[in-house]
């Protein structure tokens, strides 16, 4: 039989495009997080800018980091080791390029509107509908492109690093529909159609996958791939490899709720969401291991070549991170790292280990054959490895004993039974010099990517004057699947098909079906999760005195939402001793039902607020936003300033009112005057400041909404009798 | 009757197990397919992929003008 070749190239130009935005938009989300660490250390480094502020930069670093940053690395991996993998190029160049600029142009809206305060409030989801609908496109667009060209493939398998793909692809898709449903308030302004603990459900539902398939599924695809091209040797095992893929797509999505240990989730959901993290550790290391054992004999190589230590580092690091993310999930332990700096430190073991070094392995691989000379610099790219590597270990065990010191100065009592450290601030004190360090291990990283940009920018200089596209040849499929060899013995049974894994090698071969499937345990483990905490009544039972917000609490809400507040103050008291005896009355799910989002936090920079209705005279607060060091001289909250020079947008309040009703909640006589009432309340407010000795003429200000939304949290659940008005209210006629 | 009452009178109580079965039975299924001896030549060929991933070249003819 002859063997009809087919001539074809790859399309590399589109590798080198995302190669070159991943450096870029790597420094930049590196910046910001060397900015906010310094701001944590010194809070006048924001120069008392809005834009500037913690609060705000804080989502654009993550976004960046993750989207941005990693992204494209998945991206650059993706399209170069497919195109080989299924001997084809990609399905359409133009898709390709609109991939490329349309997920360039996502960026840069989310680098323009993060620092405004456009923000939805949910953790890696922060983005405004409309940037939310443009991901979704240029989404869509890569899948249409990746799976066309799995259809022209001509390699009949799909080796492991394209199920990781398309799982990655797939899930990713659901993920970002299903938590950024919201209904627009504004152009740039929604409000999430899930409340309270259903919205924090959906929310780490989504935030616990999009670790799993934004920065590990990818990952292990690009490792599967490059690591043994590196290597220049054949995976180690690729049946672990494939109980890898099976086990980490079924069980991750199971995880997420270990995100909200003793909240006001239903304690099921909590303990479904530790067992399935805790046997997630298993699979995890099942591919840490078949990483490292693909190097079996290769060792005397790693010494040698800068890429191979990348990649063992960054497996290494993929092995800590799944070894620590089971731990931190049982509840004992969550219970002293929950909201603590220690969840800092291990995302970015695996951010900054595993993502990080992976890429920059990757990249230092495809440099020379994609510019198509040699590396500019070997040397440099060894200095880049010590850089990167000891800024992790600096950055970390900084973080690390921050994370346990404050976790055990929030929980120790005296002999007395009284709390040691009772004092919010004197926790905060106590982690500045760990903060400078994480600052110095973040510049270390830093460093080691500039190194990185120099070593491309040289190589890229060398490159020829006009690259080669070498024309590959491959025999087409042949379509349909040639039958089985005739010495095999025609199919029996159900059962007989089943031992001998015929179905699997068909699905195999269709790739649709296989996609199908994962869409199917991906979606069947959600709906698992996701009905009984949407239907099931008991699980969130409602309080009467629970009641919603007033319009001008609402739009003080909104300012609070704008300015990241929950980035630093949880809104969840745990039931824990020191936590009630500390913040008060543990939080109810009845609470939060009217919160669209819900803002119950995961970090407490600063400590939490669900019971700071009430607690402090409204001068207090006018004053502490002002100027917290007044107050509060070792505080390291910035100052806002500007909410007592901006104008109040009283015109903007009924709209968002008549929307908070839309989705069901029940404002009554708010929907027809919602501005008067704001006014009115703003007024008698401004009046009650005033006679306490404060400034005067803050009626029309952004201050007065925000005092009156913090003076009303968590103060309802102390009224005893239904329907008695809200304390802040009690202006309003 | 909503939805919502029928889902909390059905007794769900056993839920959370019947996810953890169903798991452990895909996982079940999944090792023995992986580990069937059946799947051994096809392992060994997707195995290689990463280095033998060069297109597989037509035969060259053995002399005269270029293919």
């Amino acid at each position: 039989m002859t063997v009809q070749g087919e001539s074809f190239s790859y399309d590399d130009a589109i590798v080198r495009k995302f190669m070159v935005a991943t450096f870029i938009w790597g420094l930049v989300g590196m910046l910001v997080g060397l900015l906010i660490a310094l701001e944590l250390a010194n809070p006048a480094v924001n120069l008392g800018l809005p834009w500037l502020s913690f609060g705000r930069l804080r989502p654009l670093h993550t976004n960046a980091v993750i989207f941005a940053f990693a992204g494209n690395a998945f991206f650059t991996g993706a399209y170069y080791s497919s195109q080989r993998l299924l001997k084809t190029r990609m399905f359409s160049d133009a898709l390709s390029r609109f991939h490329f600029w349309g997920w360039q142009i996502i960026i840069v809206c989310a680098a323009l509107t993060l620092p405004l305060g456009y923000t939805q409030a949910k953790e890696y989801a922060e983005l405004e509908w409309p940037i939310d609908i443009m991901i979704a496109v240029v989404w869509v667009v890569f899948a249409i492109n990746f799976f066309g060209t799995i259809a022209k493939r001509r390699e009949r398998h799909l080796y492991v690093a394209i199920w990781f793909y398309i799982a990655s692809i797939v899930t990713v898709a659901i993920l970002h529909i299903f938590n950024n449903l919201s209904i627009p308030v504004g152009p740039l302004k929604s409000y999430s159609i899930y409340a309270g603990a259903q919205d924090a459900f959906m929310q780490w539902w989504y935030g616990h996958n999009a670790v799993a398939f934004f920065l590990t599924t990818p990952f292990l695809g690009l490792m599967y791939y490059f690591l043994p091209k590196a290597a220049d040797r054949p995976v180690f095992s690729y049946r672990l490899s494939i109980l890898h893929f099976w086990t980490v797509v079924f069980l991750y999505i199971w995880a997420g709720p270990h995100h909200l240990h003793y909240t006001a989730l239903p304690e099921w959901a909590s303990t479904l969401g530790m067992l399935f993290s805790v046997m997630l550790w298993m699979p995890s290391w099942g591919g840490m291991i078949n990483g490292l054992l693909t190097l079996r004999g290769a060792w005397k190589k790693v010494v040698e070549d800068p890429v191979l230590k990348f990649f063992v580092v960054a497996v290494t690091a993929y092995g800590m991170a799944t070894f620590e993310g089971p731990m931190l999930s049982v509840k004992s332990v969550n219970a002293l790292a929950h909201y603590t700096d220690w969840i800092i430190a291990h995302v970015h073991t695996g951010a900054l280990g595993w993502n990080g070094l992976l890429t920059f392995g990757m990249m230092y691989w495809l440099m020379p054959r994609l510019f198509q000379t040699k590396l500019h610099s070997q040397k440099m790219a060894e200095v880049h490895f010590w850089f990167a590597t000891f800024g992790i270990i600096l950055y970390a065990t900084a973080i690390y004993s921050a994370g346990l010191t404050q976790g055990l100065m929030w929980r120790a009592f005296d002999e007395t039974g009284r709390l040691q450290f009772p004092d919010f601030v004197e926790t905060v004190v106590k982690l500045l010099p760990m903060y400078w360090a994480r600052a110095a291990g973040g510049t270390l990283y830093l460093v080691g990517m500039v190194l990185f940009g120099y070593n491309m920018l040289m190589t890229w200089r060398k490159r020829p004057a006009k690259y080669e596209v070498p024309v590959q040849t491959a025999p087409a499929l042949i379509s349909p699947y040639p039958p089985p060899p005739a010495t095999a013995p025609a199919p029996g049974g159900v059962l007989t098909r089943f031992s001998r894994a015929a179905y699997h090698r068909t699905w195999e071969r269709l790739p649709l079906t296989f996609t199908v499937l994962v869409v199917v345990a991906v979606v069947v483990a959600s709906l698992f999760e996701i009905i009984p905490t949407f239907l099931i009544k008991s699980n969130i039972p409602t309080i009467a005195s629970v009641k919603p917000y007033t319009p001008l609490e609402l739009a003080g809400r909104d300012l609070y939402i704008r300015e990241g507040c929950f980035n630093c103050h949880s809104q969840m008291i745990r039931p824990l001793r020191h936590e009630t005896e500390r913040y008060g009355e543990y939080s109810k799910p009845g609470e939060s039902v009217y919160d669209h989002p819900f803002l119950w936090g995961s970090r407490r920079i600063g400590p939490d607020l669900a019971r700071e209705g009430g607690k402090y005279p409204d001068l207090w607060h006018v004053r502490h936003m002002d100027d917290p060091r007044s107050i509060t001289p070792k505080s390291i909250m910035p100052s806002y300033a500007w909410l007592a020079k901006n104008p109040l947008d009283f015109g903007g309040i009924q709209k968002r009112v008549d929307v908070m009703a839309m989705l069901g909640v029940p404002y009554g006589d708010a929907v027809n005057r919602a501005e008067a009432m704001a006014h009115n309340q703003a007024q008698a407010l401004a009046k009650s400041i005033e006679s306490q000795g404060g400034p005067k003429g803050l009626g029309d200000r952004e201050i007065i909404a925000m005092v009156a939304y913090l003076q009303r949290l968590g103060v309802d659940i102390k009224k005893a009798a239904p329907g008695t008005v809200a304390r802040a209210t009690a202006g309003v006629p | 009757m909503k939805l919502s009452d029928i889902m909390s009178h059905a007794g769900l109580t056993g839920y959370a197990e019947v996810a953890l079965i169903l798991f452990i039975s895909a996982f079940l299924g999944i090792t023995w397919y992986v580990f069937s001896p059946r799947q051994k030549r096809s392992m060994e060929e997707a195995r290689r992929l990463t280095v033998d991933d060069e297109p597989i070249r037509p035969p060259r003819p053995q002399s005269g003008a270029d293919a």
